[in-house]
């Protein structure tokens, strides 16, 4: 009865073994498959990764070939010389150009500033002539002593008209500087000038040649020669490399008008 | 199937990121290069269909494709038939499209569509 029990208890255990061994193998095929699924995930993973990349790189490469000169066909870089070449020639054309009126700008500017400049000069000569500016320079002080008072206005008028026959370029009486209008006048020993009076002591001051201007005053039967037949009267000619004029206010003018 | 897209997709993004382009006398070599390994990729996933893919043969089967094609455009290069690219082009070409054409097939079939 043991024995059969046994044998019956085998074949149980026997068919247990065998089952167990069938799930065990199973399920190291199941292993075995997802092992071999993943390696196979995994490589063509890095595969498919690489070739993204390389993809990438080459569209990348590409790119620039085709944007540059390399990657052109040489009709397409005949056509491209041509068309730089046309376009340098205009180029210099334009260089040309533009230096031409650079030059013509520049001599432009030369005359326009000899203009100013010559306008200048002229103006700076009127200001002087019309007494606006002090004046210095060589010339000669005239010093005219005239203790009795016996000098007229006319005499000084005679003696500034001498001095600008000598070349006279700026004269001043007593230190008041004398223009185109000015005038003398006066009476009873007295002499006025530009509203100021003096007597017995004048100095006239004239810038000039300084030989033109005493020869001027010093010609015989001259201007000197007639002051000093005055009683009492002396003239004193005292040539100077410098002599400084005044100057005088702006004359307001009320009745002329330059014409255009 | 959805991680090799994404797997795709990583290199592409990972080549922008670096920002590294082929240079002009290397782009035949990396272009057949390219189209080598996408067609070991195609063929890979058309024996993982077939269930006849191992691993070892895929890796060699990349590397030793890749490795051709830069030679034959390296050999035609130098006698003097630079186009001999083309036929490793063409060569690859038609592998990748017959790859593709097995691996809808075969999609197709497993999910009963056909």
């Amino acid at each position: 009865m043991p024995q059969e029990v046994n044998e019956e208890h085998g074949g149980t255990l026997l068919h247990l073994r065998e089952e167990s061994m069938r799930a065990l193998h199973a399920s190291e095929r199941v292993v075995g498959r997802s092992f071999h699924d993943a390696r196979l995930t995994a490589s063509l993973v890095i595969g498919l990764l690489l070739v993204g990349f390389l993809l990438v790189a080459q569209w990348r490469g590409n790119d620039t070939v085709t944007q540059s000169l390399e990657g052109q066909s040489d009709q397409d870089l005949a056509i491209i010389i041509q068309e730089i070449t046309v376009e340098n020639v205009s180029l210099r054309d334009e260089v040309m150009r533009l230096q031409a009126r650079v030059l013509d700008a520049e001599r432009d500017t030369a005359s326009r500033t000899e203009v100013l400049n010559e306008a200048t000069r002229e103006l700076n000569a009127l200001r002087l002539i019309a007494g606006l500016e002090v004046a210095t320079g060589p010339g000669i002080i005239v010093e005219i002593g005239d203790p009795d008072r016996v000098l007229l206005p006319q005499d000084f008028v005679a003696l500034i008209h001498e001095l600008r026959t000598g070349g006279a370029e700026a004269i001043a009486v007593n230190g008041v500087r004398l223009d185109a209008r000015s005038g003398f006048g006066g009476g009873n020993g007295r002499v006025s000038v530009e509203g100021r009076s003096f007597s017995k002591v004048y100095e006239v001051e004239a810038i000039g040649l300084p030989s033109d201007l005493e020869q001027a005053l010093t010609l015989p039967g001259g201007i000197r020669t007639t002051l000093t037949t005055f009683p009492g009267v002396t003239v004193e000619i005292k040539v100077s490399d410098s002599v400084t004029v005044p100057a005088k206010e702006a004359p307001v003018l009320v009745y002329g008008e330059a014409i255009q | 199937m959805g991680v090799l897209v994404l797997a795709l997709a990583l290199g592409v993004t990972l080549g922008l990121l670096t920002d590294i382009g082929v240079p002009p006398e290397m782009l035949t070599y990396v272009g057949v290069a390219v189209l080598a390994a996408l067609d070991s990729c195609t063929g890979g996933v058309r024996a993982s269909l077939e269930e006849t893919f191992t691993d070892k043969a895929f890796v060699f089967g990349f590397l030793t494709n890749m490795l051709m094609a830069g030679f034959i455009v390296f050999v035609g290069d130098r006698i003097g038939v630079s186009e001999l690219y083309l036929a490793a082009v063409v060569a690859f070409g038609v592998r990748v499209f017959d790859n593709l054409g097995v691996v809808r097939a075969l999609l197709f079939k497993r999910r009963g569509w056909e």
